[in-house]
């Protein structure tokens, strides 16, 4: 079963030796993921400044500079892996690192029929 | 015995063996319940016609997996969520036969996945009291104050993410074992508060209580070597054996220190204090262990006539330390009273203001307004006291603890 692993995190994070100790962080673990046959892809996002959301109300379609939800936490990358069981999904959502604050959230694929 | 009765018997000493073993079998909730369901029916009708089965038991999870077989053949549910090839169509012979086989314990496996800290804890609470101990779902309703449909959603959606994010229908591995654990005793924790919050208990919380009583007890037996499930249970144990002295005649609740020790049920205390020895031999101690030692101090004054309130104060401090919560706060501040005194109490209860620096949820709590009430007017305070009583009073006490709180203030003439 796959699993996708969305990464929110506070961009207002800004330190270079933390954010460079982060991304070291991240290729340890997409070595492990791939080592473990977890790993089906994952990517890091540009800033949420960047995102245009577009949305659809009454089938009309209007476009928004910005996220989809203003938050203080934004997502920033994801993991798509491939796991047994919800356990062993949020096992390595608990490895990804981060600064003092974020969160992960662990979504189940929907699979193809 | 009639059909009906015999059914009763066998639901209570097998019921939660058989769902669970249905729900491991063909890892769904659902077909488990209506597979069980069906085979009660099913059951009366037998029963009454052919007379009764040498293990009732055993012939109603022979009749729940055969239907369970059926619905899922209907279904069509993929080869692969069952794991076990499908049997041939059953006749009465079969079944007869199969009416020997033992009905394998799973309930350990179905409370892990029932707890699940990936449901919310009232969640949780719903699914187990549903699955495991097939209580109604408009029961589970009643004691949680909700609707039987919001209720009936909230299982939907539960066992809906047990199927789709695919928690495990197994034993948690040991580096989660931990989490899990305390997953499982914050549902029954959650749950038992909820059956002890109704001191009268005559309401569908005396259902609820037994429930967990029975729950906690289950899970004593399934994990013996877990000194913080032995003291959940001894906890529950010790809690429950004040219910019969927790009203007085008029149905007004009576607070711990004035029931009649005469009326505690000594059987749940002495039950609760083999597990507490078992789980100080196990040597390590925990928060579920130290609640039940407070209540175990509390039940000694059956034997010795006195509460030893200084070594209260001393276990929760210890609790404080270990699990920090407003309700431990509450509880030191009023046997700091006992031990030493109605202003040492008060001064306890206003450092919890300036802890927690929450004063107005504080002061829209009921188990603060009752203390304060009770610190007050034990140093005198009878306008502070009053003001309290008031507050209280407002915070929707249920019936038993209302009465109470009303003849409190009825006392101070105000």
């Amino acid at each position: 079963m796959q699993y996708l692993l969305l990464i929110y995190t506070d961009e207002s994070l800004r330190e270079p030796a933390l954010l460079q100790d982060i991304t070291a962080a991240h290729m340890r673990l997409g070595a492990e993921l791939a080592e473990a046959g977890a790993m089906v892809g994952g990517n890091r996002l540009k800033t949420s400044d960047t995102a245009t959301t577009i949305r659809t109300a009454g089938g009309a379609k209007t476009l928004h500079d910005g996220p989809y939800a203003e938050t203080r936490e934004q997502l920033a990358g994801y993991y798509l892996i491939e796991a047994p069981d919800l356990d062993a999904a949020i096992g390595w959502g608990k490895k990804i690192p981060g600064g003092p604050n974020y969160a992960i959230e662990v979504r189940p694929i929907w699979p193809l029929a | 015995m009639d059909a009906e009765a015999l059914l009763d018997v066998a639901v209570r000493e097998a019921g939660d063996r058989i769902r669970a073993a249905l729900a491991m079998r063909f890892r769904d909730l659902d077909m488990a319940e209506e597979a069980f369901g069906f085979a009660a029916l099913r059951a009366v009708e037998t029963w009454r016609r052919d007379g009764a089965p040498r293990d009732p038991a055993a012939w109603l999870y022979a009749v729940a997996r055969r239907r369970a077989f059926d619905l899922g053949r209907r279904a069509q549910v993929r080869q692969r969520a069952v794991h076990d090839a499908p049997e041939p169509p059953p006749d009465p012979e079969t079944i007869l036969m199969a009416a020997f086989e033992p009905i394998p314990d799973e309930r350990l496996r179905l409370i892990f996945i029932c707890c699940h800290p990936a449901l919310a804890p009232e969640a949780r609470i719903a699914l187990t009291l549903r699955t495991l101990c097939g209580l109604s779902v408009e029961r589970i309703a009643r004691a949680w104050l909700t609707t039987e449909v919001a209720m009936q959603q909230r299982l939907t959606r539960a066992k809906g993410k047990i199927r789709d994010a695919a928690i495990r229908f197994e034993i948690p591995e040991p580096d989660q074992w931990p989490e899990r654990l305390e997953a499982v005793l914050a549902t029954l924790e959650i749950a038992y508060a909820q059956a002890y919050e109704d001191a009268a208990g005559l309401s569908d919380a005396a259902d609820l209580a037994r429930e967990t009583l029975r729950l906690s007890g289950l899970l004593a037996e399934l994990l013996p070597d877990e000194p913080e499930v032995l003291g959940l249970a001894a906890m529950i144990r010790l809690a429950e054996s004040r219910r019969p002295a927790r009203l007085d005649d008029l149905g007004a609740m009576t607070p711990l220190s004035e029931q009649d020790v005469d009326l505690w049920d000594a059987a749940l205390i002495a039950e609760a204090a083999g597990l507490l020895r078992r789980a100080a031999d196990l040597g390590c101690s925990g928060p579920y262990q130290l609640m039940a030692t407070i209540h175990a101090v509390h039940a000694a004054r059956r034997e010795t006539g006195a509460t030893a309130w200084a070594d209260i104060v001393t276990l929760y401090d210890i609790l404080l330390a270990v699990r920090p919560s407003a309700v431990a706060e509450v509880n030191r501040a009023v046997a700091l009273a006992e031990a030493e005194g109605a202003e040492q109490g008060l001064t306890a209860l206003a450092a919890i203001d300036a802890q927690i620096g929450e004063r107005a949820r504080l002061a829209d709590w009921l188990p603060y307004q009752a203390a304060r009430a009770g610190l007050c007017a034990k140093a005198g305070l009878q306008a502070e006291a009053a003001d309290a009583l008031r507050r209280a009073l407002a915070l929707h006490p249920a019936p038993a603890e209302r009465l109470f709180l009303q003849r409190r203030l009825a006392d101070l003439g105000a």
